[in-house]
This record gives structure tokens, C-alpha cells and sequence, in this order.
């Protein structure tokens, strides 16, 4: 390996990233317009669920039980309505996407400890935000019984400091919004950054088409030097965005970073190297820049959306997508990206992920250079 | 002298078509060689085979004393290879293009300073030399592609039809580079579609059909065919070619433009002969000379020759 001659090819290669406007923009822009993208067309928080309500009991406590309900900016009271009729046709126009009926007994059973008489109809045809109203209602509805406990108990005067109210409370941890975002976006980071493979697959396919390649075959260059020459300029351009993702990640998103951003820096440059070799491989093996975008997207594109488990958990895969999804350097950035940002973990938790993406990435590039030959044919 | 290249039954086969076909070429050092013949002749998958480009189907060759099978990485440094097609960066300058080859064939760095200015000069590419090569004119690209092979001063050059597609004028300019190179010993392999260039070459090979059929001097090409030229220009071309085809004693008709040229047995009885029969049928004749035969003719009638006998073995 001549470092002359890796130079060489990197110089050339930074040449035609600044000159070529389109690959500048593959390498530069891409990230973060996918990013954002993504973060908003996948981000699922559900706010403002629009319900109607139907109260056959008409007390003060369920008014007071509606009004804490609609409390706050999960879900709004549309309407107040009179029978099941008027609650089926808002439902039908879509007015509403869930409905709630309180029982006339509503504050006699509360009262008498029986329970809470409720009813709460979904809309099924958008079952996201249906399901998420029933939820709100459930968890409001349990408070409220407990405020309501509390208050018979002391009306028969047990004195309510002598006791030790159940409190079920489920804790979420490292994402305790339960924020969608949180940890999708980092999942979507790890994906985003690997998109110079697909810049490094054209690179070579480009240079092929244009006889360039031949000319260097005619060259005493090595196979090595070639890919690695050609494969460090993304690695750098990558590292850019290694620092402006996080960045829009944290203050645009509001993404806690609890991490190291050094121990991400590092990690994020051996996941470029591993992305960039599979990235080289597709280039060595197609003709022209056509081909390598079509297999770039079969290869590097959809796995590392759909099986490096930013969407889907890979123990649910079959065993062999999860055997498909150990050998992508995304399902193992993706934890560790995922591991930097929330639980701000270190490497003596990540060490294994650093690991594997090391020798993918080895692994990668020496299949790319065993394959890819100074022949024409 | 021993051989700079040396092929003995090269052959290339891509799937069934034998593009190269058991070929035997001995080039001695210092020669100016060129390969001419119709085009899917062989004459690019030749020099590919020889800059170490494609695989050897059959037969051996050496280049620069390596062996081109199990050696090409050593001739690489020895050689410097110009493709038909433009193939040198275009988003680079002149200086980044020379400057990036000189790099990949490690010629030093004072060198490199002193070859670069020495090329750009002898290029005339001196003024142009921050210009990216995607603006530079077809015959510029042409002469900086040849100043980049030049760089690390190979003994041998492999230039694939390195004129097609350019001016007459920058035709000539390149023409007077290799010349030099070839003054200086440089060994030269050019192809060309341009019987004039390959008239200045000092041997000439003919391929066809992978084949290589004639190899010898300009000189002796020329005389290889049988006759005498005659070059007429006659008013009505197509008439006029029908009549003297049919004239005993006549070999050849090959059309130029309007111009009709003969190869006849005896030149000096024939002309006026033509030129009465030309007349006899109404046909004014603007002009009828004797004229030197060149390599254009011999080439075509070469090709006619050998396609007739393709012919004859496929009736058989």
C-alpha cells in the first residue's frame, strides 16, 4: 500500500465531490433532508384527539370527571351530545374519533365503591388515535377513583396520613415522555449518516462508464489504494454531518444527547468505513451508475431502514433476516446511536457493536478488493 | 535487437468471436508501429491486451521483457496507454490531470515540476494549463491525454486511435509529437482509421477480423498491389465507374468523392484508352493523371481482396 497513491486517489475523489454540485448535495444535504424527512412523517404523537361525550348521569362529579379529561392537550371535548344517535354520526363524519358515555350511575357507584360505569366507542377505521383516547381515559379514570377512594375514607374518618395508598405508577425509562421521537430519531441517524455508500457505489460506477477506470487499470495502482483512496473522502465529507445531525437532533428536535460525543465521533467513523466498504462492493460490482443505485437501494437503502430494527425489533424477524441483519453495519450503529443519545451509555456497553462493524467493515472491503480487478473483462 | 512485444498466437475470444485472433507481432525497440484495418478489426482489443487491460484467452505475449499473463503489474510502469475515448477527469484542471498520473506512477516531485512544464510546452498546452479538461477543444483533450501517458516517460506507448474525431490541424500537431517521441526511441503502437498517418508510420500491420494479415513498411504495403494508379475525374461518376469496370485490363475501381481511381496493368497505354471509351459514351472528362499509389489504396484493395476470398471459403 503506497500512501502516495491513496493521496492521489483522495485528492482527486475531494476534487469531484466540490466540483460535481449533485454529488455535493448527495453528500452533504441528504442526511439532514432525510432526516427531517422521516422524523416528520413517522413521528406518531398523538395530540388533540377530538372525542364527544354523553353524560346520562349530569352530576358535579362527572362534570368534574369530563373536565379533567379533556384537561390539558391530549384530548379535546368536540361536543357534548344528547344520544347514541348524534355520537354515531359524528363518529361517521369523522368529527370525532372516540366517544365517551358515562352511566346514570355514574356518581352512585363511584360513591358506593362499585366502580367507574363507563363507555368509551372507538372509531376502528383510524384504531392509533381511538386506542390512544381509551388509554387517556383509563388512566384519568383510575385517578379519579383513587381521589374518590380517598375522599369516602376520610368522610368515615380513617385518617388518611395512617395509610399507605396503593400507587401503581408504570415508569418509562430513558424516554419518560414516551415520545416516539426520542427514539426514533436517533434509529433514523444511524441510517441517514450511511447515505455517502450510496455516493461512494456511484463513484466508481461513474468512472467506469466514462473510461476513466480503464485508464487507471492501465496504471501500476494498486486494488487497495483505489477503494480505500476513494472510499476516505466520503468518510470525511460523512464526518461532517457526524457533528451537524446531532446537532439538528438536539436543538431542533429537542433529542436528548445524554452520552459522549467523542465516543460517538469515533463510532460514527468506524460505521462510515463499514457502510462505505459495502457501499464499494456494490460499485465493484456494477456496471454503471445505474445499476449501482438500483442494487445501493436493494443493499444499503431498505435493509437499513426495515432490518437494522429502527422500525421493526429485529427478535421478531424470522432467524434469517435477524442472521441478514447482523452482517448490516446499521443494526449495530443503530444501538449504539440509540444507546449514546438516551441512556448515555458507554463503550463498555457498546464495545461489541463497535466491534462487529470494525470487521464488517474489514471483512467488506477485502471481498471488494479480492473481487474487484484490474481487467476490463 | 531483441523485441520490446512479442505475441505469439495471442487470442481473445469474448463469448464465440474470436476478437483477437492468434495473433504473432514482434515490435523491436524504437519502432513506430501502426495498426490499422476496418473497424471491429481487433485493433482496440490488441492494445488493451498488450497495456495488460483484458484477460488472454490462448497464446502468450511479452511486453518490456514481462510476461503478460503472470507479470502485468510490472508493465503497467513501463507502459503508457491512451484509450479511444476521452478518459481523463474532466472536473480536474490540465495541471491536476498531468499532476495526478505523475502521482499514481511515483515520478518525483522535482521531476514532476520539470516533466509537467517540459509536456505542457511540447503539448502547446502551456496557457490552457488551469483550464478544467471538460472545456478544452477534442484535439486539446487529446494532446493532454497524451502528455499524461507521457509523464513517467514509458519506453513503450499504446495509443488507440488517438486522432479520431480531431481537426486536421491538431491531426497534424499530434502527428509531429509522436514523430519526435519516435525520434527520441520511443516505441509507439498507434491504430488509425487514417491511411495518411499510417503512411508515416515506419511498419504497418493490417488487421481483419481479428487477423493480422499484412505487416510490413508503408512502402512495401503499397507495392504489395498489383497495377499502376490512375486518378480521373469524370462529370457523371457512376456512369463513368460502370464503363471502366468493364475496360479489359482494368483491376480495380475505387471511388473518391467524385473521383474515380484505377488500378491498371500498364498505366501509360491505358490512360488515353480510358480516356477515349470515357468520351465514346458521352462522359467529359475533367482530368486523368497517372498518379503514385498510397496506402488508402493498397488498404482497400487489400480488404477487398481478403474479403472476396472470406467469401470464396464460406460458398465452399
Amino acid at each position: 500500500m503506497s500512501f502516495r497513491h491513496i493521496w492521489a486517489i483522495t485528492r482527486k475523489e475531494f476534487h469531484h465531490i466540490l466540483r460535481d454540485r449533485s454529488t455535493l448535495f448527495l453528500v452533504l444535504i441528504t442526511p439532514t433532508a432525510l432526516l427531517l424527512l422521516f422524523a416528520y412523517a413517522l413521528t406518531v404523537d398523538i395530540q388533540h384527539v377530538p372525542i364527544a361525550v354523553l353524560d346520562y348521569d349530569r352530576s358535579s362529579l362527572s362534570r368534574t370527571f369530563v373536565q379533567q379529561i379533556t384537561a390539558g392537550e391530549d384530548i379535546d371535548l368536540y361536543a357534548q351530545v344528547e344520544t347514541i344517535g348524534e355520537i354515531e354520526d359524528l363518529l361517521m363524519k369523522g368529527e370525532v374519533k372516540a366517544a365517551l358515555i358515562l352511566s346514570p350511575n355514574f356518581s352512585n357507584d363511584l360513591l358506593a365503591l362499585k366502580g367507574l360505569p363507563l363507555q368509551v366507542i372507538i372509531d376502528g377505521t383510524e384504531p392509533e388515535s381511538g386506542v390512544f383516547a381509551v388509554d387517556h381515559i383509563a388512566w384519568r379514570a383510575e385517578e379519579f377513583v383513587n381521589q374518590a377512594v380517598a375522599g369516602q375514607l376520610q368522610a368515615m374518618g380513617v385518617p388518611l396520613d395512617t395509610l399507605q395508598p396503593i400507587d401503581l405508577r408504570i415508569r418509562t425509562w430513558f424516554n419518560p415522555d414516551l415520545k416516539p421521537r426520542n427514539d426514533l430519531i436517533p434509529g433514523l441517524i444511524s441510517m441517514v449518516l450511511g447515505m455517502p455508500a450510496l455516493s461512494v457505489a456511484l463513484t466508481l460506477a461513474h468512472e467506469r462508464e466514462h473510461g476513466t477506470l480503464e485508464q487507471l487499470m492501465a496504471t501500476p495502482i494498486g486494488r487497495a489504494e483505489l477503494l480505500v483512496g476513494k472510499m476516505v473522502p466520503y468518510i470525511i465529507v460523512g464526518l461532517i454531518n457526524v457533528v451537524v445531525i446531532p446537532i439538528i437532533a438536539i436543538l431542533w428536535f429537542r433529542i436528548p444527547f445524554n452520552g459522549s460525543f467523542i465516543l460517538f465521533f469515533v463510532l460514527s467513523a468506524i460505521f462510515l468505513f463499514s457502510i462505505l466498504s459495502l457501499g464499494i462492493i456494490v460499485g465493484v460490482f456494477m456496471p454503471t451508475q445505474a445499476a449501482a443505485l438500483a442494487l445501493s437501494f436493494l443493499v444499503i437503502f431498505f435493509p437499513g431502514f426495515f432490518l437494522t430494527g429502527i422500525f421493526f425489533p429485529i427478535a421478531s424477524m424470522p432467524e434469517i433476516m435477524r442472521l441478514e441483519a447482523l452482517g448490516l453495519p446499521g443494526t449495530h450503529y443503530a444501538v449504539i446511536t440509540r444507546g449514546i443519545f438516551l441512556p448515555g451509555v458507554g463503550l463498555d456497553v457498546l464495545w461489541p457493536y463497535a466491534i462487529m462493524m470494525t470487521g464488517l467493515g474489514f471483512a467488506f472491503t477485502g471481498v471488494a478488493a479480492l473481487f474487484f480487478k484490474k481487467k476490463l473483462g | 535487437m531483441s523485441a520490446i512485444i512479442e505475441t505469439s498466437g495471442l487470442s481473445r475470444l469474448f463469448k464465440q468471436n474470436r476478437a483477437v485472433d492468434n495473433l504473432d507481432l514482434e515490435i523491436q525497440p524504437g519502432e513506430l508501429f501502426g495498426l490499422v484495418g476496418p473497424d471491429g478489426a481487433g485493433k482496440t482489443t490488441t492494445l488493451r491486451l498488450l497495456a495488460g487491460l483484458l484477460y488472454v484467452t490462448e497464446g502468450s505475449a511479452s511486453v518490456a521483457g514481462f510476461d503478460l499473463r503472470t507479470q502485468p503489474e510490472s508493465i503497467k510502469p513501463q507502459i503508457g496507454y491512451m484509450a479511444q475515448e476521452f478518459s481523463l477527469y474532466a472536473k480536474l484542471s490540465v495541471l491536476e490531470n498531468l499532476r495526478f498520473f505523475a502521482e499514481l506512477y511515483n515520478v518525483s516531485k522535482t521531476e514532476q515540476k520539470e516533466r509537467t512544464e517540459r509536456l505542457l510546452t511540447f503539448a502547446g498546452l502551456t496557457e490552457f494549463k488551469e483550464r478544467r479538461a471538460v472545456h478544452l477543444s477534442g484535439g486539446m483533450q487529446k494532446k493532454l491525454a497524451l502528455a499524461c501517458t507521457l509523464i513517467h516517460q514509458p519506453p513503450i506507448l499504446l495509443l488507440d486511435e488517438p486522432t479520431t474525431g480531431v481537426d486536421p490541424v491538431s491531426r497534424r500537431e499530434f502527428w509531429n509529437i509522436l514523430t519526435e517521441l519516435h525520434l527520441e526511441g520511443t516505441t509507439i503502437i498507434v491504430s488509425t482509421p487514417y491511411m495518411d498517418e499510417a503512411d508515416r508510420c515506419s511498419r504497418v500491420g493490417l488487421m481483419y477480423a481479428g487477423k493480422l494479415m499484412v505487416c510490413d513498411t508503408p512502402q512495401n504495403i503499397r507495392h504489395q498491389i498489383e497495377g499502376e494508379l490512375i486518378e480521373i475525374f469524370p462529370d457523371n461518376w457512376q456512369a463513368a465507374h460502370q464503363i471502366v469496370s468493364t475496360i479489359p485490363g482494368v483491376l480495380e475501381v475505387q471511388t473518391y468523392g467524385e473521383a474515380l481511381h484505377l488500378l491498371v496493368e500498364d498505366g501509360e497505354n491505358q490512360l488515353p484508352k480510358i480516356e477515349t471509351a470515357l468520351k465514346q459514351e458521352g462522359i467529359h472528362i475533367n482530368g486523368a493523371r497517372l498518379a503514385p499509389k498510397r496506402m488508402e489504396e493498397a488498404f482497400i484493395s487489400l480488404i477487398r481482396r481478403i474479403e472476396s476470398e472470406a467469401e470464396e471459403i464460406a460458398d465452399e
